[in-house]
């Protein structure tokens, strides 16, 4: 039964968002970004231009100069590697903005339709229904971000293939940074959002809460992890390990404070 | 099956339910009637452990409530409930909302598919199972909704408003699988304000507004919230038969009206005496009927006088 729980939620809102266009751009736009940003840099920087013709070229070419990770390449390749890892932060920003705004809606939405009692009245425990709304918003977030760098992991192999000569492939702490640390700030997000989403009376408040505050949070959540986390495998770990605490205090916290008689009787 | 002892809630200084105590045998179906805001939901919510009672305490399918929230969980998988409005997701097909509702029962699934299969059929909405719910009617989504309360095959049942805004076809059919249910020895509670449904589903009612204005059987209910009212009419207007009948046993109240007396009696077994009395000191008499009270004056009694 638990198994079939945590994943009916999840099917319910595949099948959601399936067939509501209108939340489709949400889902397309940050992943188009995500893959396009850097395979157009790579395809269009004249790598072996002199520097001095473009001020914004010139600055790039001293940060990935100074860089100790990629002083064993050559300069074009240097700077080709530099814009690829630094891009790498949108696949970590793309789960924070996705399951942060889901989750935002997760439990108000429930409110609005009039599903949320035949569901409180289920014999569903409240940690599985939680997990459950939790899988539901992190889930589509993190396939999306995940195709999304597969694409874009391509796209660079290609294109580097053939401007540069090489092949540039993902490090170990690009890898660790996408596979494991945007989950976990993608399920911190989210379960900020669920948390707005117990408290809030209806959805405007819900996006409202979750525009200026749970999607932001996130970002700065990404601004201290996602850098070093990119750079080194090791601090990659650490920030995995320190958001998957953060995570766990998270989730207690939110199950802690779901009180279904508050949310069934603060109607609107 | 349903034993309530002293429910009360509050919200803020609001007293919704007041002290509300009563029991119900398995298989015996329960009508609360009462007006909008009178505490029908929130006394349901509270059986249900869903909310919790601020005073008194129930047991519901052998569980108390309040009770550990293990508890609760177990509670919810032995009870049905149907809330007021259906409450689906309308971007999903029918079938789709009740597998998902199924599987939070956790309904195996082919067992879950067979029964589904079987209610939808019998409600005549199995050729419809494909089709999303927003592209439903009201009735068609109460149907629906009859189906998830009662698919996991519960002990005690609650329906909430069951026929509210259905059209008569619609409500006929609702009301048919309540029976239905009942034959099958469900223990059911059905909060309507629909009082003609009351009378032909429940073996007891009680009237709720807050309190529990009145609670029994609806055709006893009558006779025990007010004293058999009887209407004689005379052949003619006649002052002695008002002498008569007033100093009989029995008797509460007279009131004339021409030749018609409406005779307040103390039970029904007075007013044979009483026309026999009549007939005996040379009245004559062209009509008796005795007026039975029907649910709805018990009702309106009960809510006006608590008022």
């Amino acid at each position: 039964m638990t198994r079939d729980v945590l994943f009916t939620f999840l099917r319910k809102e595949v099948r959601d968002l399936r067939g509501n266009a209108q939340v489709w751009p949400g889902y397309l736009i940050l992943p188009l970004l995500a893959v396009a940003l850097p395979v157009v840099m790579l395809a269009f920087v004249p790598f072996n231009a002199p520097a001095s013709l473009d001020p914004d070229l010139e600055m790039l070419l001293r940060l990935a100069g100074r860089d100790p990770l990629l002083a064993a390449y050559p300069q074009g390749e240097r700077l080709a590697r530099l814009m690829v890892r630094e891009t790498g932060a949108l696949f970590l920003i793309m789960p924070v903005i996705l399951s942060g705004m889901s989750a935002a809606l997760a439990i108000v939405a429930e409110k609005q339709q009039r599903t949320l009692e035949p569901i409180l009245a289920t014999p569903v425990s409240d940690r599985m229904l939680l997990l459950a709304k939790l899988l539901a918003a992190v889930g589509p977030a993190v396939v999306v971000t995940w195709i999304a760098a597969i694409l874009n992991v391509i796209g660079v192999a290609v294109v580097s293939s053939m401007r540069l000569g090489t092949v540039i492939l993902p490090g170990g702490a690009w890898l660790l940074a996408v596979l494991v640390l945007a989950p976990l700030c993608g399920v911190a997000a989210a379960l900020v959002g669920m948390r707005a989403s117990m408290r809030s009376k209806d959805v405007q408040a819900a996006v409202q809460v979750a525009g200026l505050w749970v999607v932001p949070a996130g970002l700065v959540l990404v601004g201290l992890v996602g850098r070093p986390a990119l750079r080194s495998l090791v601090a990659g770990v650490v920030a995995s390990v320190l958001v998957a605490a953060l995570d766990w205090w998270l989730f207690r916290r939110n199950e802690r404070r779901f009180e279904r008689e508050e949310i069934l009787t603060q109607w609107v | 099956m349903i034993e309530a002892r002293g429910l009360v809630r509050r919200f803020g200084e609001r007293t919704v339910v007041d002290h509300v105590s009563f029991s119900l045998r398995p298989g015996e179906v329960c009508a609360l009637l009462g007006p909008n805001g009178a505490g029908k939901t929130t006394t349901v919510r509270m059986l249900l452990g869903l909310i919790r009672p601020s005073e008194g305490s129930a047991t519901v399918a052998g569980v108390s409530v309040p009770g550990p929230a293990e508890d609760h969980a177990r509670l919810r998988g032995m009870v049905g409930l149907l809330t007021e409005t259906p409450g689906f997701y309308d971007r999903l097909t029918a079938l789709e909302n009740l597998l998902l509702f199924g599987r939070l029962y956790g309904i195996p699934q082919p067992l879950l598919l067979k029964r589904i299969e079987g209610h939808l059929t019998s409600l005549g909405l199995w050729e419809r199972r494909d089709d999303m719910v927003a592209t439903y009617s009201k009735g068609m989504k109460q149907k629906l909704a009859l189906v998830r309360a009662i698919f996991h095959e519960p002990d005690v049942i609650f329906f909430d408003e069951p026929t509210a805004g259905l059209d008569p076809e619609s409500a006929r059919v609702v009301r048919q699988l309540i029976a239905s249910l009942k034959r099958a020895g469900r223990t059911i509670v059905l909060c309507t304000h629909n009082l003609a449904e009351a009378a032909e589903l429940a073996d007891v009612v009680g009237v709720l507004r807050s309190r529990l204005l009145a609670f029994g059987p609806p055709d006893t209910l009558g006779r025990a919230a007010q004293a058999p009212l009887c209407h004689v009419v005379l052949t003619a207007p006649a002052e002695g038969a008002l002498r008569v009948v007033r100093q009989m046993e029995g008797v509460l109240q007279v009131e004339p009206a021409g030749p018609r007396l409406a005779i307040t009696v103390r039970d029904a077994d007075v007013v044979p005496r009483v026309v026999t009395a009549l007939a005996a000191a040379g009245f004559g008499i062209r009509d008796v009927r005795l007026h039975e009270r029907t649910l709805e004056d018990v009702y309106l009694e009960a809510v006006g006088a608590d008022a």
